[in-house]
């Protein structure tokens, strides 16, 4: 390119016989203006006019006074671009300066005058061309038709034959039956065929047998679990949110249930599409629009930059502008295979997309955060329970307000006690802790619930002196005192339901007391005798925007100073029962937390006591008055809340949810976006609008929206955009990835690009042809797919042939078969089917593939400490719980989706780590010996017992010479070695 | 030139095609004299996506990171600051708005460790990291590096992958999907996390993305009975002769699978992979094994008293012998072909602090996490001098990001993403130098227009390498990816 443009200059600057301002305005056009536009322009415009530059006009380069005419070594600008002394050149900045050949052509553009053409503006370079296949409309062609053609069994082979005689190719022969069930059953199960179904088939006199079991696999629930998980690879699905923490989802499964149920149900593709953007606002009531949604809260999130950062901050608001575009690229690449994406920093380099286009496709997604919402409840309830969160919230700031209006008026003594105390508890700060915490009631929305303790002497037992030791758990920054009683009783009887007999010991339910800390709390009570102790809390301590009680230890002396309750049993209204941390038994335990100085602890008690003084003196009736009311009101509320009828979670997009910390729900009020330049959160231009990329004409660029529309109007808009039937992009696209997923290579080699840097179809009009099927069809996907595995094109041999290897090497023309390895999920079900433990039911929470360690702060997801003996986990991998910052090292070997990215087409590579895995990883080491064990029922002697397992694997009887070996093998170590063998064996994992 | 993933990708040299390609594309003349020959790709390797043919000569072939989780202080360590000890206790003045992450903005704090001058080159080290005097002349010191986040987990992935978010090839990857092996016997990357668990991002900070997966680091934990997940059978029915025999067996059979489907590369590369798994089983071992290593060594690396019982409290030996260990282990693997390292020092966030997230007590995280760091490292680098292995192996040392000079709290600093330090060492590079100074107070650079960014660091080591980091190019979802994004500009000043 560049040689050109020399070759170019050099012509012109040569040729003196042109005329000299002509060649100069046509020098300057073709060369030097690209050079400004390409290093400078895109911060020396008339709007950004950075270091009070511009060179967008002749006029405003003139004016800056950076350019003489005629004279380069006086001209500023090229100063700039040169450098002096040997340092760098000034500009462009943070790129790489100008090559020599580029600075001699702005030189000599200067020298010769620095002609510009008359009005000539300097534009950023802008693709607008339309003129690319993808956006064209997809017309339906005719199908070809080829002489003598005995070959073809449907439409589809009738493009792929007249393609291949174009090329000279010519198709395969069919494969064998074996393969063929083999091979049909992986692809639309995900699972090998039985041993009894390869009989049925390979038995079965009937001419349509073929179709008959294409209908059956189509049937199978199996399906829906194979090609949900294709969906699930491009929509990023996981279990956790990634980033720092990588916290659970625990109610992100009932997306990917709903992906599996809606491909089982071959639901119309648009409606599978729109439920999936505003499924919320356009099937009000069914539960699969609100689940839908999991679609969009399916990528990554990062809970720090959400939850521990506010949206005031730049770093909030930096995660919040990345989580929008997670959310933008999903959707777009997903269903429209366009990287738009492209466009976040600087307008789209080879496809017609501009900044503001992006920037209004973010507009569509700016009410909503990814978060748990219910999705089976009645919108009445839904809508009663925002109402009652928004009262929560408002009630809770007024007593923030009311608050900080009495620590003002409090005045330096109340702030310098303050002081002290918090230097107090710095110093009262505890000794290293043991893991065991302590006692830790459920969870509750409102903190007026009682809650009840107690310990259990076996017998009336005279009792001295009660303490009450707290807790200390980091929790929300808590720390020391978490879930210590704001008001309670102690009471003692020898009934153990407190029902009879009953001697109240302390009573602190009629003012809220100071929290101790980590001081021991003495009960005030002079000695009894009683079997049964029991503390009740009548205001519980908050936690998070929740409520709980816990305590750390209750301790009962006797009369010598022995605390008899060590080991006595523990009773309770409920516990969260969480070991180690948190259990009945830790309560006497007598483990329990402890200030390094217990004199500082203690007197922070009194200066806390002073500060709880001072704020009864300064707070007026009035205030007492108020803060009581809102106390009451927020009681009223949140018990109201927790009254609710509260529906099953999904995690989902979501205007309305819980707080968490800085991470707030919108209430449906979009945030406002503007146009970033460069993508900098600092640096906003113009104010965006709902809106979407240009497509052609017919289709808007703008929503028409009216100025009071809801939010979900914008993503109704944008979804209703992408299913019009005369979408050129959707039904291409996902035609396009169908055929990848059975050809193992699609019409378009890059499914979710379909602009210029992507790849051309092979078939552009086989891939028309099918999208329009697709509409004239139902949008039934099952009857697309129908139709493309009974074409002879698929059901060809996967041989090699020579010579037509020769002309088309990489098969993109489909003159055979695509051999190919299995996926990794494929290959974990087949063991589990092979080993006869494959557990068939569908849905509900993923399990474990590790042990779950830590989960208080950022969880361990421990994959060396998994037993593979867990029953739980012999259910399809799809349902396995997909960890996005600690993926699986087995299904990692096996090249299975990173959830962290969209991933239209999986890697297939064969490492030395795979190997070993495959060999050695503990799960396929189990599996062994379960198939050796059910190979033991299948067959009295060994040699059966090798011919069935080698069936199991590869679907074929063994030939005598490798049955010899094999029975020889097993003969000497025996058969789980065996089975640990057929398991790695090429035939296993690949298929023909 | 740009490498596109492939849909399956072989064991067996793509050199050839490469040459091919690369003849069609620039011209045979062009090729014998503008590419380099990487001479150790000739040997027992196998060559990654160049092809064994570099884009320059290199001054580099290995690379060990050392990456300290939790944003390490730059000028508690290596950023010396006069005017924090003048200035102690003095209301902090930033001349600007600030916003810092946990509105760490008290006082200016001094370093609580004391500082002073080391080598020929004079540089400034603090107490703790004196250990690393003997190696400053090897060093060179870029002091205004600058981040794009406050956030410890962007930040991460920024500096470890050169992109904010996940979805990216780790640096490791990028350099072992370009350069390959230089011998089979053992991954290319390895990665030895600290072994009380992953910083943020965990294992996605050295994975794949969309590079092919025998391009991501592999994790070794030495402690476990599998130092490498699935390196050998444990399950009681496997023998040394029911294995050996087996995988003999499983040979014979895969060749036979192959020869009956002629014209799929695939298939070999498969019986491949299992004959290298077989010489990994038996050199990994090898590799971690310290016992034959000298009194001196295992001395001078901290592991004088290995073993031994510490308190509960955060201490140097503790740190020295976790951290030592890793760095020994490391010049073990180097010296048997293994490309890049990356040791982490720094768990997550959980209490007790066991990272280098000093919000709260500068003194006391900050003291024996740099201690047991600074004894392994300056081991580690002398090593591998005396050996000469320094010569072509790039130490780099790395985090997420600084810390404030104001107080937190009274003893700690919050994070600071607008300047912090890096340093490189060995291969290439001019030692005894620092480039790129921050300002007086440790909190931007001193030239704001011009700072440093991972990029530029990134360009550098690719560069020394024999990369050039604009060249390296992976499409994926219609985007030319590279490690450096669009940026980038190689330190010429650093570069001996």
């Amino acid at each position: 390119m560049l040689k050109l443009i020399l070759s170019a200059a050099l012509v012109l600057v040569l040729s003196g016989s042109l005329r000299a301002d002509k060649a100069g305005d046509e020098l300057f056009r073709s060369t030097v203006a690209p050079l400004l536009e390409k290093h400078c322009f895109a911060c020396h415009n008339d709007t950004d006019q950075e270091g009070d530059f511009s060179l967008e006009t002749r006029s405003s380069l003139m004016e800056s006074g950076m350019l003489e005419p005629g004279d380069p070594d006086s001209s500023q600008l090229l100063e700039m671009l040169v450098g002096s002394g040997g340092t760098r050149a000034a500009m462009p900045k943070d790129q790489d300066p100008l090559s020599a050949v580029e600075v001699q052509l702005v030189r000599d553009w200067i020298k010769s005058g620095a002609a510009w053409p008359e009005g000539f503006q300097i534009q950023q370079a802008i693709s607008s061309d339309l003129d690319w296949w993808s956006f064209k409309k997809a017309s339906r062609p005719a199908v070809p038709f080829s002489a003598g053609d005995d070959w073809s069994r449907t439409p589809v082979d009738r493009f792929i034959l007249a393609r291949l005689k174009s090329k000279g190719l010519s198709p395969s022969a069919e494969a064998d039956r074996l393969t063929l069930i083999r091979r049909l059953s992986f692809d639309l199960t995900g699972l090998p065929p039985t041993p009894g179904q390869v009989d049925n088939f390979l038995q079965d006199p009937a001419p349509d047998a073929y179709e008959h079991l294409v209908d059956r696999l189509l049937a199978s629930p199996a399906y829906g679990e194979r090609w949900a998980r294709h969906w699930l690879d491009v929509v990023k699905y996981a279990d956790t949110c990634g980033y720092d923490k990588d916290k659970l989802r625990p109610n992100a499964w009932p997306y990917r249930d709903y992906v599996v149920r809606s491909w089982n149900q071959d639901k119309p593709y648009g409606r599978f599409v729109q439920e999936q953007l505003a499924g919320d606002v356009l099937f009000p009531g069914d539960p699969d629009g609100i689940l839908g949604l999991g679609f969009i809260a399916a990528g990554p999130w990062d809970f720090i930059g959400h939850v521990e950062v506010p949206e005031t901050k730049i770093d909030g608001r930096i995660a919040r502008h990345i989580d929008r575009d997670e959310m933008v690229t999903n959707t777009l690449n997903t269903f429209c295979s366009v990287t738009i994406q492209c466009a976040r920093c600087h307008n789209h380099k080879f496809d017609p997309f501009t900044q503001q286009h992006y920037y209004n496709l973010q507009t569509i997604f700016a009410a909503v955060d990814r978060a748990e919402r219910p999705y089976d409840v009645d919108p009445g309830i839904q809508q009663k329970r925002q109402q009652l969160e928004t009262r929560i919230a408002g009630i809770r700031q007024q007593r923030e307000d009311l608050e900080k209006t009495i620590r003002d008026a409090g005045g330096e003594q109340l702030r310098a006690l303050m002081k002290q105390h918090a230097e107090l508890v710095e110093r009262a700060s505890m000794k290293p802790k043991h893991p065991a915490f302590g006692y830790h009631s459920t969870i509750v929305p409102g903190q007026g619930t009682t809650k009840w303790v107690q310990v259990d002497l076996g017998q009336p037992r005279q009792v001295a002196r009660v303490v009450l030791r707290p807790c200390h758990d980091q929790y929300n920054g808590i720390g020391a005192g978490f879930g210590f009683p704001v008001r309670f009783r102690v009471e003692a009887s020898d009934d153990a339901g407190f029902a009879t007999g009953v001697t109240l010991l302390e009573d602190q339910t009629t003012a809220d007391v100071v929290n101790p800390g980590l001081s021991p709390w003495q009960v005030t009570s002079p000695a009894f005798k009683a079997r049964y102790v029991r503390l009740t809390a009548t205001r519980l301590a908050e936690r998070k925007n929740d409520y709980i009680l816990a305590v750390s230890e209750l301790e009962l002396f006797d009369a010598d100073g022995k605390n008899i309750a060590r080991g006595a049993p523990v009773e309770s209204l409920d516990s969260i029962e969480a070991p180690d941390r948190w259990r009945r038994a830790n309560l006497t335990d007598g483990i329990f937390p402890q200030a390094k100085d217990e004199a500082a602890a203690f007197q922070s008690l009194e200066v806390a006591a002073q500060v709880q003084k001072i704020r009864a003196r300064i707070n007026t009736p009035q205030r007492r008055a108020r803060m009581g009311e809102l106390a009451r009101q927020l009681t009223a509320q949140e018990k109201a809340l927790g009254d609710l009828p509260s529906g099953r979670m999904v995690y989902a997009a979501a205007t309305h949810f819980k707080p968490q910390g800085g991470f707030q729900p919108t209430r449906g009020t979009p945030r406002s976006i503007h146009l970033l330049h460069r993508g900098n959160i600092l640096n906003p231009r113009t104010p965006s609008r709902p809106g979407t990329i240009p497509i052609g004409s017919g289709f808007p660029v703008e929503f028409a929206l009216g100025d009071d529309h809801q939010e979900g109007s914008r993503r109704v808009a944008l979804a209703r955009w992408i299913t019009r039937p005369d979408q050129p992009l959707t039904w291409r696209s996902i035609v396009n990835r169908i055929w990848h997923y059975h050809f193992g290579q699609g019409i378009v080699g890059s499914p979710n690009d379909f602009g210029r840097m992507g790849q051309l179809p092979s078939h552009p009009q086989l891939l028309d042809w099918l999208a329009a099927e697709l509409l004239g069809n139902g949008e039934s996907l099952k009857s697309i797919q129908r139709l493309i595995v009974t074409s002879s094109v698929y059901r060809q041999s996967s041989e090699h042939r020579e010579a037509a290897a020769r002309k088309d090497g990489s098969n993109q023309f489909l003159w055979r078969m695509n051999r190919r390895r299995l996926e990794a999920e494929e290959i974990r079900d087949a063991v589990l089917a092979a080993s006869g433990r494959l557990d068939r039911r569908m849905y509900g929470p993923g399990y474990y593939l590790f042990m779950l360690e830590k989960t208080d702060h950022s969880p361990h997801y421990e994959y060396h400490k998994y037993d593979p003996a867990d029953a739980a986990t012999h259910r399809r991998t799809i349902y396995r719980f997909i960890v996005r910052s600690q993926p699986d090292p087995f299904m990692t070997t096996l090249d299975c989706a990173d959830s962290s990215q969209s991933t239209p087409k999986r890697n297939e590579t064969l490492t030395s780590l795979q190997a070993l895995s495959l060999l050695n990883h503990r799960f396929n080491l189990a599996m062994s010996e379960h198939f050796a064990g059910r190979l033991e029922g299948e067959s009295a002697d060994l040699a059966g017992q090798v011919s069935a397992g080698f069936r199991l694997v590869t679907g074929r009887e063994p030939a005598e010479a490798e049955h010899r070996q094999l029975v020889a093998y097993a003969r000497e170590h025996g058969m789980a070695n065996l089975c640990r063998l057929l398991l790695n064996l090429s035939e296993f994992v690949f298929l023909d | 030139m740009r490498h596109t993933t492939t849909h399956s990708r072989s064991v067996s040299s793509p050199r050839r095609q490469f040459l091919q390609h690369a003849a069609a594309g620039l011209g045979a003349m062009a090729l014998s004299t503008m590419l380099a020959e990487d001479p150790l790709c000739a040997g027992e390797g196998t060559p990654g996506a160049l092809g064994g043919v570099l884009h320059h000569p290199a001054r580099a072939r290995r690379v060990i990171q050392l990456f300290m989780g939790g944003a390490a202080s730059h000028i508690d360590l290596w950023d010396h600051k006069p005017d924090l000890e003048k200035h102690h206790g003095e209301k902090s003045d930033f001349g600007e708005k600030v916003e810092a992450f946990q509105n760490g903005l008290g006082p200016w704090m001094k370093s609580p460790f004391g500082f002073r001058p080391h080598g020929e080159s004079g540089k400034w080290l603090s107490d703790p990291v004196a250990p690393l005097g003997k190696c400053v002349d090897d060093i060179a010191f870029v002091h205004n590096v600058v981040g794009k986040t406050g956030v410890h987990s962007q930040a991460t992935y920024l500096q470890a992958t050169g992109f904010q978010r996940p979805g990216f090839p780790g640096m490791g990857a990028w350099i072992s999907y370009a350069l390959g092996s230089i011998r089979d016997e053992l991954p290319t990357f390895v990665v030895l996390p600290d072994h009380r668990g992953y910083a943020s991002n965990g294992p996605k900070n050295w994975g794949s993305a969309f590079l092919p997966a025998d391009s991501q680091g592999t994790t070794i934990f030495p402690q476990r009975a599998n130092p490498i997940a699935d390196l050998k059978p444990q399950a009681r029915f496997v023998t040394p002769a029911s294995d050996q025999d087996g995988l003999a067996l499983l040979g014979r059979l895969n060749r036979d699978y192959l020869e009956q489907r002629p014209g799929d590369s695939r298939l070999a590369a498969r019986v491949r992979s299992y004959e290298l798994a077989a010489r990994l089983q038996l050199s990994a071992p090898e590799a971690l094994d310290l016992s034959s290593e000298p009194a001196h060594i295992l001395t001078s690396y901290g592991l004088g008293n290995a073993g031994q019982k510490y308190p509960d409290t955060i201490n140097v030996p503790e740190e020295a012998e976790y951290f030592g260990r890793k760095c020994l282990i490391a010049r073990r693997l180097l010296e048997r072909g293994v490309r890049f390292i990356q040791i982490w020092s720094g768990n997550d966030n959980s209490f007790p602090r066991r990272n280098w997230d000093s919000h709260e007590d500068i003194q006391r995280d900050h003291g024996p996490l740099a201690g047991g760091m600074a004894i392994g490292t300056a081991a580690l680098i002398q090593d591998l001098k005396q050996r000469g292995l320094l010569e072509d192996t790039l130490v780099f040392w790395t985090t997420e990001f600084g810390r404030m000079p104001s107080t937190q709290g009274s003893k700690g600093r919050d994070h600071n993403p607008f300047v912090f330090t890096n340093w490189l060492c060995g291969g290439g590079i001019k030692g005894g130098t620092t480039h790129g100074p921050s300002d007086r107070w440790g909190y931007k650079p001193l030239d704001r227009e011009n700072p440093t960014q991972v990029y530029d660091i990134h360009a550098t080591i690719l560069h020394l390498l024999g990369i050039d980091h604009e060249k390296l190019t992976v499409r994926h979802n219609g985007i030319d990816r590279r490690l450096t994004d669009v940026h980038g500009h190689v330190i010429d000043e650093i570069m001996a």
